[in-house]
């Protein structure tokens, strides 16, 4: 305890008592107070020149870690401004893609709707984009909304230390989406991605990517089917059975509601560059080579 | 009053002409500042009280100051730097705020 009670106690250095003692015992002709009239400029300047040298260090300390701050700071700024542009330009070609789409199957009913053959190609053509989920389609059906939790790092089921405790996770999605085929939708859109097929559902660090493109919380699932039998057999199945523990545990909100005319997006046709009809041979000419003169 | 310039004076030099520290000495830097500031309170408080000395000073706020980038230089290596730059600034620090209290109590006297 003792040394601390000299800190607290000894505040002023020691050196200064003292020499204010060996001044007055060498020499009483001059006072230790307030003259320093007798000093020489020298010495006086000495004082002034070790204070301008601590204002210099505190300036520099100053602008150095401001400086750090800055770089660190400009840096972030950087890379967010970098996936901003990045993803407007990809919102921009797929509604692009999604237009061109729209273009495509204008002029495919035009060409299509002259004679007996094209029409029931035609017809072919919708049947089958309406199961692969090429085709937009409206309906009646039922909206589910996830969210994250309001406060994700201290919801009750949280383990200290697991980011992903109170956020939605892929999984969740996904047990969404399969209780909602078990129910009997016939087309599900997740914040505006039509599902295919093909298209997958799966995390990437702390993001829910469905068919690769990273979504952002709130989560709507859109489903279009019998709207009332979709609910039920929803709620009573997995996919809401999850929802219910994830709301309990986690403080997950969600929300299901019945919609009269959902609407949903086309999803693009994807590419099968492998993949042929099986009947037909292996390297058979593609559809633009046959359409070149 | 001069002296009191005189810290603004490098304070605006220090801000304006950007020393270049060399990067080892960098994180010695807050610490020094803050060893000086003791130096300087202990000067304000014995002048107050009528001792003041300006080699004392001048000595004590240069040891200062290279004792503290010593001690946490010393740390670093050790891998304890970061609790002992904490140790001297509480150390610091107090000795700053009692001697504030002095120097408050012999001007304002209170």
């Amino acid at each position: 305890m003792s040394l601390l009670v000299d800190i607290m106690t000894n505040t002023l250095d020691e050196s200064y008592a003292e020499r204010a003692r060996s001044r007055s015992s060498a020499g009483p002709v001059e006072p230790a107070d307030r003259t320093p009239v007798a000093r020489p400029w020298r010495r006086s300047l000495l004082p002034v020149v070790v204070l301008v040298a601590l204002g210099m260090l505190t300036g520099t300390a100053v602008k150095q870690v401001r400086a750090r701050e800055a770089e660190g700071t400009g840096l972030r700024a950087d890379l967010a401004q970098q996936v901003r542009d990045r993803t407007a330009a990809s919102d921009e070609l797929a509604q692009r893609a999604q237009d061109l789409r729209d273009e495509v199957s204008v002029v495919q009913e035009q060409a299509l709707g002259n004679d007996a053959l094209g029409k029931r190609l035609a017809g072919q053509l919708t049947s089958l984009g309406l199961a692969s989920g090429t085709l937009a389609v409206r309906g009646p059906g039922i909206v589910v909304t996830l969210d994250d939790a309001p406060d994700p790092g201290t919801a009750d089921g949280a383990r200290p230390g697991n980011a992903l405790d109170g956020r939605v996770q892929d999984r969740d999605l996904q047990a969404v989406v399969n209780g909602l085929w078990a129910a009997g939708a016939e087309a599900i859109a997740v914040n505006g991605q039509r599902l295919t097929a093909l298209t997958a559902i799966r995390g990437a660090g702390e993001a829910v990517l469905v068919g690769l493109r990273p979504l952002s919380p709130p989560y709507v699932v859109q489903a279009i089917g019998d709207a009332k039998e979709l609910e039920v057999e929803f709620l009573d199945g997995r996919g809401g059975r999850r929802l219910i523990t994830n709301m309990s545990v986690y403080r997950l909100p969600f929300t299901v509601e019945r919609g009269d005319r959902l609407s949903l997006p086309g999803a693009a046709a994807p590419d099968l560059p492998a993949a042929v009809p099986r009947g037909t041979n292996a390297n058979v000419p593609s559809a633009d080579e046959e359409g070149s003169p | 009053m001069i002296p009191a310039v005189a810290l603004v004076l490098g304070v605006v030099l220090g801000l304006a002409l950007e020393p270049t520290v060399p990067a080892a000495l960098q994180p010695y830097l807050p610490i020094a500042v803050v060893a000086a500031l003791d130096a300087v309170f202990g000067a304000i408080r014995a002048q107050l009280d009528g001792i003041f000395d300006d080699r004392v000073f001048v000595v004590s706020f240069v040891s200062n100051v290279l004792v503290a980038a010593l001690v946490v230089f010393l740390g670093d290596q050790l891998g304890v730097g970061g609790q002992l730059s904490t140790g001297v600034v509480v150390v610091l620090g107090i000795r700053i705020f009692s001697n504030a209290a002095a120097i408050r109590r012999r001007v304002f006297h209170a």
